[in-house]
């Protein structure tokens, strides 16, 4: 059944996520991932699958790639005469300093989104936490908390200081109630870490935004979590699936590369679930092994031409192999070429990558070798 | 309505008997083909790519899933405001109400539906061929011929002609004869069942083809050789490319593995042709590290561990650790278990292969219960979509099987 009183706002970008060459030509949420997939596409098939059939995506100024990707909405299902999908462009001709960067101005550039939308309730979230989780869920809780606000939280391990200073860590009793939240904190007080999703009634949203940029604040978790933890009832939803938050080179190519675990694989994918993850069709033919093909371990989309050998790497769509070439624990990007007598490892190759015949490049597991969209080696 | 220059009319309400269980619950238009399309996605994609984006679907026998994989027509295109995809089955009428009893009837009981749009031409389509071609040029020459009717055609091997529609022509490729499945061919020039017509013409004679009782109702046996008894200049117009009748689980398996050859003679892989289909949403497919995969097409969703070679495998295919596959086809969602033998087969969608079970086996123990060499020819063997064959069970090569098999 679709969701008729929840609407969705994700953001597609992070001030505090950098994946270095990745982004130099998109957003983060048009980053692609996953063999076929580009980020936006878990959050928002998250969104259409808990049947939020209403959305808006809030772009930054790099927006191109997104809105290529997105077009009309139509692979989610979301071109629609009523509700459906909102590209919500950043607003225009503002200078430079007064653009928006952080999650409460995002949330202020889609006000006259918010209100002109029916739905009493909005779903919001970040981008970039690859997860399959089920909103229905998380709306059953808030409801049957009494809630005022939701936070989806799940729990970590023991976290060193550098990975603490990129949580927010929530202290919860156990009824869920959230009792405390700590941004980025030196000492780690719980195992409870903030998904940067929440649900809130569109209203009572609409009057913090307000009131936030009324006295000049605009931190999503500090100014409207944070400082409401004692004066209105926020409830922690804990999320216990799988979820990787993609916030550096080293995290998008670890997510990549856990899909070739069969666990991990069918939980994002919703493969036993029915909940699918759903991207933009290219109609690619399916991937064509040679006679010498050596694959183990790998995770390959359609469109491909494989010759060589392949191992423990994700081949994104229309990707070529040549014979006698070796690729290795590596994330090769959409209608990239690797010719013949290649040696690659450790390396992610960006879109249409080429690399000429006899050429070797090695980066390491724990800093792969990163080669920027449309780079001839 | 605002008037279209040319209407195409897909002619998919063949039951195909020869593909056997195949089509049991489903029209040959909608059998898969090539990993992850349909054969009706052919002509529906040649269409579009020619600038034809009003199609109608004449359907008949076992409609229901060629009528949903159809949809709105969005995969190729053609949810148009104006014009698009029409799914047409035989309707009642005030007076009457009866089956398409031929090709022809069928565009005469459609004669309204062209009218609405009143076209120069009408091409009719057949939607059970394998073929990449721009019907515009067609279109085109048939304009420049001052033609009545066109008729494509294809060389096929001399000794191949006495199967099919053969057309005889002059040196400058207007048609003289028509002769349905010659014995003494004299010409190899094969009809490829693609017409362009004038409708002006063509509605005068399905009319006069309605009015006559003894007519079968049919383009090649019936309004062809009328068309030409009457002298209408018709013309015939080559066509190089690959083509190819699956109309057989022998040519249908051949045209599959056509597509595994270093030169397939048509290029599916081509950015400017693309052959679109309606893609469900799966991930990428997962080889393990125990998969042996070696000359093979391999599309999404499917878990690869067994060793696979010379394969077309569809969407959503599993094949589990140990299992061998051989020269085969594995439509959609089929499961093969640990330790499987498939060899020179066709496996259904959904169906399941048991453990150690072997299909088209050869030995002295397979069971041949299921031999049906009229429907599976040149030692190929069938298994029915939506069964499961049980672990160890050795069914003999050339089987078509229909049901579930237990041990």
């Amino acid at each position: 059944m679709e969701n008729n009183n929840t609407m969705g706002l994700i953001f597609s970008g992070n001030p505090e996520v950098n994946l270095g060459e990745l982004m130099k030509v998109r957003s983060l949420a048009a980053v692609p991932v996953g063999g076929r997939y580009r980020i936006i596409d878990f959050m928002l098939s998250n969104m259409v699958n808990s049947g939020i059939v209403n959305v808006g995506i809030t772009t930054g100024y790099k927006h191109r790639s997104l809105s290529d990707h997105l077009g009309s909405g139509k692979a989610w299902d979301m071109a629609r005469k009523q509700n459906g999908l909102f590209i919500l462009s950043p607003p225009e001709g503002l200078e430079f300093a007064t653009r928006p960067t952080e999650g409460v101005d995002f949330i202020d550039s889609a006000m006259s989104y918010l209100q002109r939308s029916r739905q009493e309730y909005v779903m919001l979230s970040d981008c970039n936490t690859i997860c399959n989780i089920d909103f229905d869920e998380v709306i059953k809780f808030h409801f049957e908390k009494e809630a005022d606000i939701t936070v989806v939280c799940t729990e970590v391990g023991e976290l060193t200081p550098k990975e603490l200073g990129k949580h927010i860590m929530l202290e919860c009793e156990d009824d869920g109630r959230v009792t405390d939240i700590q941004v980025y904190p030196k000492k780690q007080n719980s195992k409870l870490s903030y998904m940067h999703i929440f649900f809130i009634k569109k209203d009572f949203l609409i009057d913090l935004v307000g009131e936030c940029l009324s006295h000049d604040r605009h931190s999503i978790s500090r100014d409207i979590l944070l400082a409401n933890v004692d004066k209105r009832r926020i409830f922690g939803y804990k999320f216990d699936g799988y979820r990787k938050k993609i916030d550096s080179i080293k995290s998008f190519y670890q997510f990549n590369l856990e899909l070739l675990d069969s666990g991990v694989r069918h939980e994002v994918f919703g493969v036993d679930e029915t909940r699918s993850i759903h991207t933009k069709v290219k109609d690619s033919v399916p991937t064509k092994y040679g006679r010498d093909a050596e694959v183990k371990n790998s995770f390959v989309a359609d469109g491909c031409c494989i010759e060589g050998t392949v191992e423990n790497s994700i081949i994104f769509r229309g990707v070529k192999i040549g014979k006698n070439s070796v690729v290795k624990n590596s994330i090769v990007m959409q209608n990239s070429r690797i010719m013949d007598d290649c040696w690659v490892e450790n390396a992610i190759f960006d879109k249409e990558v080429i690399l000429c015949n006899g050429k070797k490049l090695v980066g390491q597991t724990t800093y792969p070798l990163c080669i920027g969209k449309r780079t001839i080696v | 309505m605002k008037s279209k220059e040319c209407v195409a009319m897909i002619l998919a309400g063949g039951q195909g008997s020869r593909l056997g269980i195949l089509t049991k619950d489903v029209a040959k238009p909608a059998v898969p083909f090539g990993g992850k399309y349909r054969i009706i996605d052919f002509p529906l994609s040649n269409c579009t790519h020619s600038g034809i984006t009003t199609v109608g679907v004449l359907t008949q026998y076992q409609p229901l899933e060629l009528n949903t994989y159809i949809g709105n027509g969005q995969p190729w295109d053609l949810d148009r405001n104006d014009g698009g995809v029409y799914v047409l089955p035989p309707y009642v009428s005030a007076e009457k109400g009866e089956w398409y009893k031929g090709t022809a009837n069928a565009i005469y009981q459609n004669i309204s539906f062209i009218s609405r749009f009143d076209p120069e031409y009408v091409v009719i389509l057949s939607g059970d061929h394998i073929y990449k071609m721009d019907y515009s040029k067609m279109i085109k020459a048939h304009k420049k011929a001052n033609a009545v009717a066109t008729i494509a055609v294809i060389e096929v091997p001399w000794d191949e002609a006495s199967r099919f529609g053969i057309m005889n022509t002059d040196e400058d490729m207007n048609i003289v004869e028509f002769e349905e499945k010659p014995a003494n061919p004299k010409s190899n020039l094969a009809s490829m069942g693609v017409y362009v017509f004038n409708w002006k013409q063509l509605r005068e004679y399905l009319i006069n083809d309605e009015n006559d009782p003894d007519s079968d109702n049919d383009f090649g046996k019936n309004i062809i050789p009328q068309m030409l008894a009457d002298g209408n200049k018709m013309l015939a117009y080559r066509f190089d490319g690959y083509w190819k009748d699956v109309g057989t689980i022998q040519s249908l398996w051949e045209a599959n593995m056509n597509l595994l050859s270093d030169n397939p003679g048509y290029l599916l892989d081509d950015e400017n042709w693309r052959i679109f289909s309606r893609n469900p949403a799966m991930p990428p497919h997962y080889l393990s590290p125990e998969s042996r995969v070696k000359n093979c097409y391999i599309t999404e969703g499917c878990e690869i561990m067994g060793d696979v070679q010379n394969s077309v495998i569809f969407e959503g295919v599993t094949v589990e650790e140990g299992a061998v596959i051989r020269d085969s086809v594995i439509f959609p969602c089929a499961h093969i278990k640990k330790g499987a033998v498939v060899t020179k087969a066709m496996i259904g969608s959904n169906s399941v292969i048991g453990e150690k079970a072997e299909i088209g086996a050869m030995g002295e123990d397979a069971v041949n219960d299921f031999l049906n060499t009229k429907i599976c020819s040149d030692g190929i063997t069938l298994i029915a979509p939506e069964i499961s064959v049980a672990d160890g069970v050795k069914i003999g090569a050339c089987s078509m099987v229909t049901e579930t098999v237990n041990a």
